[in-house]
């Protein structure tokens, strides 16, 4: 105990273990999602918060599809307003319940990703990049030009928010209450992220890895290629699907312009800044990509002359995007923290 | 007070560029101040509508302000709300919960403010538009938003009409954008005009995404005599359509007889930018430039003095907010409830554009607000006094 480097030994790995705990993350992540709304009381700020949640969520999946299995999916959009429509003509048309009409939502975006995937399974890169690209302009034209079931370019309006949740001995939990709503879409989004994690870290995490790094050397060793892309798409479409349905329930409104191809590139933006293929850095990409344009509102007519220099700025001196960004700048730090250790000593 | 969600180099730097926030118009710390928040978009392809409409609040403003009305200035807040329904949903948030307006003016597309109207009745904030022509704007009625600009329904039995009883027209092509009010428009034109006798040749609807009108101006080349074309679309696509059609030999521009009959969408100058192909185009405007009446003629020279130019229909409508804000405010008004009432009990005013007088859907009932205009060969209007 004289010595104090012994005793600093075993602080010091303590806290390494505790930073590098997945557990330890994810419960701070949790506190800090139910402490959010306490502290941006007012409801612009709530609602900012519900668009980084689904954000979140369209980022991740995403993020599975094109940063663990290297499919360039460009057709997001489309899964989001599948999510979307699906749902609310499912709650508006037929008074299917919410939940039931949520997964319905997933269950479709989820085939129509498969479909996708099965029809672009021989393509790749690029061709697979305009493949999704045109499903996404498909499937625009067709929420826009099916007025009869869509409403096309008339919308649908008032769109109730997910229903109350009822639970014996407790307060009746309204979602119309954006505390709640955000409290309800970031923990799904918190709870995708988990189920992720555990699946990109499981054997099909390394084979969809092992299919982005090289496909040919992935078939040779037996893998099934076809059938693991159709899965990473099917996953991060149903994803998409989830963002849509609370979108819907959220903004009360629906036209197709909302799922425009636009947004596939601004979904794969989020992926790029925060850091591809790491799932932790889309959440930031997500976060600070739609909560920028926000706090540059006050610049008025610059704003977003602004906001596109700084992404340009994040993907020129970040190529990594946020991850990386804040791994080296960990690393130097460690470094000089080292250095300074080592000249104490010396 | 707004904390950062999270700190990091870029956020720093964009942090440190919004705390250059321009505080709203000009504080006056000795007169009381009447809040207008301004939702319009400012991005996008409808900023062209937001950028004007900037310039006829900001004349108006100063206007008013020089004196003041009943001890009060009128101060502004603008937000981007970007014609679409989430952007427009966060923008109206934001002025409702930080800046706290009295009155909040805006959008000029339907989607954006029928996803807005909502958001000012749950606030009971009196919300006045001036450039969203969708029917369900005001129909049934929302006790918190009125409508200057006559809607959808309005507008297309007046021009169905017009063309048919003015311009002799008896067969139609419609060309809409897929759009809430674009197909409403058209809808509501080809119902009058079949009713009054007349024959809708070709029903065109086309996406925003549409840049090439070649083959739909081909089309129409080969439906027979076309009489009249009513183009309900934003100003780049129109003036796609309004060259495509002259090329192909329709309309009057290129040689043909067909009149193509724009809508209220269009800015000043779009003529200027069409050239030739636009000869004889009729289109209703909200302003009339020619106007004799003394508060137009004010309003031209002021305007044309502060920005070195001729004002729009769509500076116009935005002046027209204010000046009718400043008249609710001269009877009395002065808080959000107050002004809501003041709104509904507007009779008779006289605005730039027109009069003003609220129905009990809050839709303006009177009809001189709409213009029509043909361009001659110099690409000058001819006001055509229809209304």
């Amino acid at each position: 105990m004289s010595n104090p480097e012994i005793a600093e030994q075993p602080i010091t790995s303590m806290a390494n273990s505790i930073l590098t705990s997945r557990r330890f993350w994810l419960i701070l992540a949790a506190i800090v999602i139910s402490l959010l709304p306490m502290i941006f009381t007012d409801s612009y700020w709530r609602t900012n918060l519900i668009v980084c949640a689904i954000n979140v969520m369209l980022a991740i999946g995403l993020d599975f599809i094109i940063g663990y299995a290297g499919q360039l999916n460009l057709g997001q959009s489309a899964f989001y307003g599948i999510g979307a429509y699906v749902s609310t003509l499912l709650i508006t048309k037929l008074g299917v319940p919410f939940w039931i009409a949520f997964g319905c939502g997933v269950l479709l975006s989820g085939i129509a990703g498969m479909l996708l995937s099965l029809f672009g399974v021989r393509l790749r890169g690029h061709y697979l990049a305009i493949a999704s690209l045109g499903f996404a302009v498909i499937t625009y034209q067709i929420l826009l030009n099916w007025i009869s079931l869509t409403q096309g370019p008339l919308g649908i309006y008032a769109i109730p928010p997910p229903p109350a949740l009822r639970l014996a001995g407790l307060p009746i939990i309204e979602f119309s209450n954006l505390a709640n709503l955000f409290y309800l879409t970031a923990g799904f989004a918190l709870l995708i992220y988990v189920l992720l994690d555990q699946l990109v870290r499981s054997p099909i995490g390394e084979t969809l890895t092992a299919i982005r790094e090289d496909e040919v050397s992935a078939a040779s060793l037996g893998i099934n290629c076809q059938k693991w892309k159709v899965f990473a798409f099917a996953i991060g479409s149903s994803i998409a699907g989830a963002a849509g349905c609370f979108y819907a329930s959220f903004v009360g409104t629906l036209v197709p312009d909302a799922f425009f191809i636009t947004e596939s590139f601004t979904i794969l933006a989020m992926v790029i800044v925060g850091g591809m293929g790491t799932l932790i850095g889309p959440v930031f990409g997500a976060i600070l990509l739609t909560v920028l344009p926000e706090l540059l509102r006050g610049i008025g007519d610059l704003r977003l002359i602004v906001y596109g220099v700084a992404v340009t700025l994040v993907v020129l001196f970040m190529p990594g995007g946020m991850v990386q960004a804040a791994r080296l700048t960990a690393a130097r730090v460690r470094r000089v923290v080292r250095g300074a250790g080592t000249e104490a000593t010396t | 007070m707004i904390k950062q969600p999270f700190s990091s180099l870029l956020i720093s730097a964009a942090l440190a560029g919004s705390l250059l926030v321009s505080t709203p118009g000009t504080l006056y710390a000795a007169d009381k101040v009447i809040k207008i928040g301004a939702l319009f978009p400012m991005s996008g392809p409808g900023s062209y509508f937001g950028a004007q409409d900037k310039q006829g609040i900001e004349l108006a403003i100063e206007q008013i302000n020089k004196t003041g009305i009943n001890g009060y200035k009128l101060e502004v807040q603008f937000e981007d709300s970007s014609c679409s329904p989430l952007p427009a949903t966060q923008a109206a948030k934001r002025l409702l919960e930080q800046y706290k307006p009295n009155v909040v003016i805006g959008e000029e597309c339907s989607d954006a403010t029928l996803a807005i109207m909502p958001l000012m009745e749950q606030a009971k904030i009196p919300f006045l538009n001036a450039g969203s022509s969708s029917i369900k704007v005001t129909e049934p009625g929302n006790p918190w938003t009125f409508r200057i600009m006559p809607n959808e329904v309005m507008q297309g039995v007046d021009i169905a009409t017009n063309a048919y009883k003015k311009l002799n027209a008896r067969t139609a092509v419609l060309l809409y954008e897929n759009t809430n009010a674009g197909i409403g428009n058209a809808k509501v034109f080809s119902d009058t005009f079949t009713k009054l006798g007349g024959k809708i040749l070709a029903d065109i609807g086309f996406g925003r995404d549409v840049n090439d009108f070649t083959s739909i101006a081909t089309r129409i080349a080969g439906v027979g005599k076309v009489d009249v074309i009513p183009t309900y679309t934003l100003e780049g696509q129109g003036l796609k359509i309004t060259q495509a059609l002259a090329q192909a030999g329709v309309t009057k521009g290129g040689g043909g007889q067909s009149i193509q009959l724009g809508t209220i969408w269009l800015p000043f100058g779009f003529e200027q930018k069409a050239g030739k192909a636009s000869l004889g185009y009729v289109r209703i405007v909200q302003f009339d430039p020619t106007d004799k009446r003394e508060i137009v003629r004010g309003f031209g020279q002021a305007f044309k003095a502060k920005y070195n130019q001729d004002p729009t229909h769509i500076n116009a409508h935005a002046y027209d907010q204010i000046i009718l804000i400043a008249d609710v405010v001269r009877r009395g008004a002065k808080d959000a409830q107050s002004i809501r009432d003041g709104l509904a009990a507007t009779k008779a005013f006289s605005g730039v554009t027109g009069s003003v007088e609220f129905d009990k859907t809050n839709q303006n009932i009177k009809m001189d607000t709409i213009h029509y205009m043909e361009t001659l060969p110099d690409l000058s209007w001819k006001a055509l006094g229809w209304n």
